[in-house]
């Protein structure tokens, strides 16, 4: 192979791809909390609601987990501009991802509710709780440690996730990287220290959810 | 008087009759063994008693005050003074030992912690558990989860413990660990209603035993008219089987 690394080029740049990666973060958090708020509504509404609210709630989930996120975003920052509604590039992206991930997690949140186990709830029962002390002491923890590793991992996703954003013209660490590769023309350098970044960032981000699920939920979760 | 009387109990889950106009009566500090084949509806009793299904026809009494099963209030009145320890254990995996036998006390009867703990400690100590108050139940065996949930039991300070196939779901050299634990209460004078396939055990510990099948009392007497001389046919025919293995 007859290239020559010119990381001196690049190097300068890692501050501005780093407030990238704090936008990276900032985008999959807040989708996630959307989508968590969202998840865990529909959840609710498909393990204890109605037969129409179900029906409603399930459309919304199929549609959104299978159809493309990049489509879904499209649609929100291309075609509803000809219905007269305009987002930003940003507000796009993350009520695209938000809308995304609260279809995944109300899936993933259902199971969790699902998985209460009925024998603690008949002991809790003939204990004498009332029902409010059933959801606080037996059903809460119970589905927090369950659904604790999945919805990790789902957050390291969207984290990954966030780089569709780069297409939209959004400045999350993916898209600095378009932008630096178009003035230095060093893609081998550009994106492999973006890489790193992902790693680390995704890996730091691994360690604290498994710590902290450990210490937490005592969810068996590996730390690496 | 019976402590606890259970006159012309039915219950059904659906359409399925489980218990077809059951009378037994347990007296105080009394031990009553239920035996009898699966499907014969000895754990429905037990359910019936703590609330979990309401009778179709009948009426329960605690010491001699009949328990309306329309009213929560009084579901909640029979559930203070007879408590249940399940055959799978049924603890709260996400709390210790401790804390699954300090919870209802202190949630469910507003008792204060410092007051509840020493009781706790004085139950889990009394069960041979005193060293593993701070464990998961995940981390214990099956016998010392089972002697788990009769501390639990036994702190909400009940008159009667149902206890329904308790040793069930143990390995045989777990078995004997909890039946020293329900026989050192039976000494105490507790009020107990038995489920149980341990006939060895029944037939020690109980004062009476009743042979249910079919969801009737088939025969009700003492260990040794139930396992010497049964007078009913059906009766003789269970015991005959279960003598010869």
């Amino acid at each position: 192979m007859d290239y020559t690394f010119q990381y001196g080029q690049v190097w300068p740049y890692v501050p501005y791809l780093l407030k990238g990666a704090w936008l990276s973060l900032q985008i999959a958090f807040l989708a996630f909390c959307g989508g968590m708020l969202i998840g865990t509504a529909c959840a609710a509404v498909k393990t204890f609601g109605s037969g129409w609210m179900r029906h409603g709630v399930n459309a919304y989930v199929v549609f959104f987990v299978n159809t493309p996120q990049l489509v879904q975003i499209y649609f929100l920052y291309f075609a509803l501009p000809d219905m007269g509604i305009f987002l930003s590039s940003y507000m796009a992206v993350l009520l695209g991802m938000t809308l995304n991930a609260g279809a995944y997690l109300t899936e993933i949140q259902r199971a969790g509710f699902e998985s209460r186990r009925q024998s603690e709830m008949e002991a809790a029962e003939v204990l004498g709780f009332s029902r409010w002390q059933q959801i606080r002491y037996v059903i809460l923890p119970h589905v927090a440690k369950v659904l604790f590793p999945p919805l990790s991992n789902h957050y390291i996703l969207m984290t990954l996730g966030t780089s569709m954003a780069a297409i939209f013209g959004v400045e999350e660490l993916t898209g600095r990287a378009f932008n630096i590769n178009s003035e230095t023309f060093r893609s081998l350098e550009v994106f492999s220290i973006v890489a790193v970044i992902y790693v680390v960032v995704t890996l730091a981000a691994s360690v604290l959810l498994a710590l902290f699920g450990r210490f937490a939920f005592r969810a068996k979760m590996r730390v690496v | 008087m019976a402590h606890l009387e259970l006159d012309n109990i039915s219950a059904a889950y659906g359409k399925l009759r489980v218990l077809d106009g059951i009378d037994i009566s347990v007296g105080s500090g009394e031990t009553v063994g239920l035996i009898g084949p699966s499907g014969s509806g000895k754990s429905t009793i037990l359910r019936v008693l703590t609330g979990l299904l309401k009778p179709e026809a009948g009426q329960v009494r605690v010491g001699g005050e009949p328990i309306n099963f329309d009213k929560p209030a009084e579901i909640r009145r029979l559930r203070d003074r007879a408590a249940i320890v399940f055959q799978q254990y049924n603890l709260f995996q996400n709390l210790t030992v401790l804390e699954n036998v300090m919870i209802a006390p202190t949630k469910v009867r507003g008792r204060k912690p410092r007051d509840v703990r020493p009781e706790a400690e004085h139950l889990l100590a009394k069960v041979g558990l005193a060293d593993k108050i701070n464990s998961y139940p995940d981390q214990l065996s099956g016998g010392q989860q089972q002697r788990v949930a009769i501390a639990r039991g036994l702190c909400l300070k009940p008159e009667i413990l149902l206890l329904d196939e308790v040793t069930a779901a143990l390995d045989p050299e777990l078995v004997s660990e909890v039946l020293d634990t329900i026989r050192g209460l039976a000494e105490d004078g507790m009020t107990m209603l038995i489920v149980s396939h341990e006939m060895g055990f029944i037939r020690e510990i109980s004062a009476r035993v009743a042979f249910m099948a079919d969801g009737k009392v088939v025969e009700l007497g003492s260990p040794a008219q139930i396992f010497d001389a049964p007078e009913k046919e059906r009766t003789r025919d269970f015991v005959g089987k279960i003598l010869r293995h």
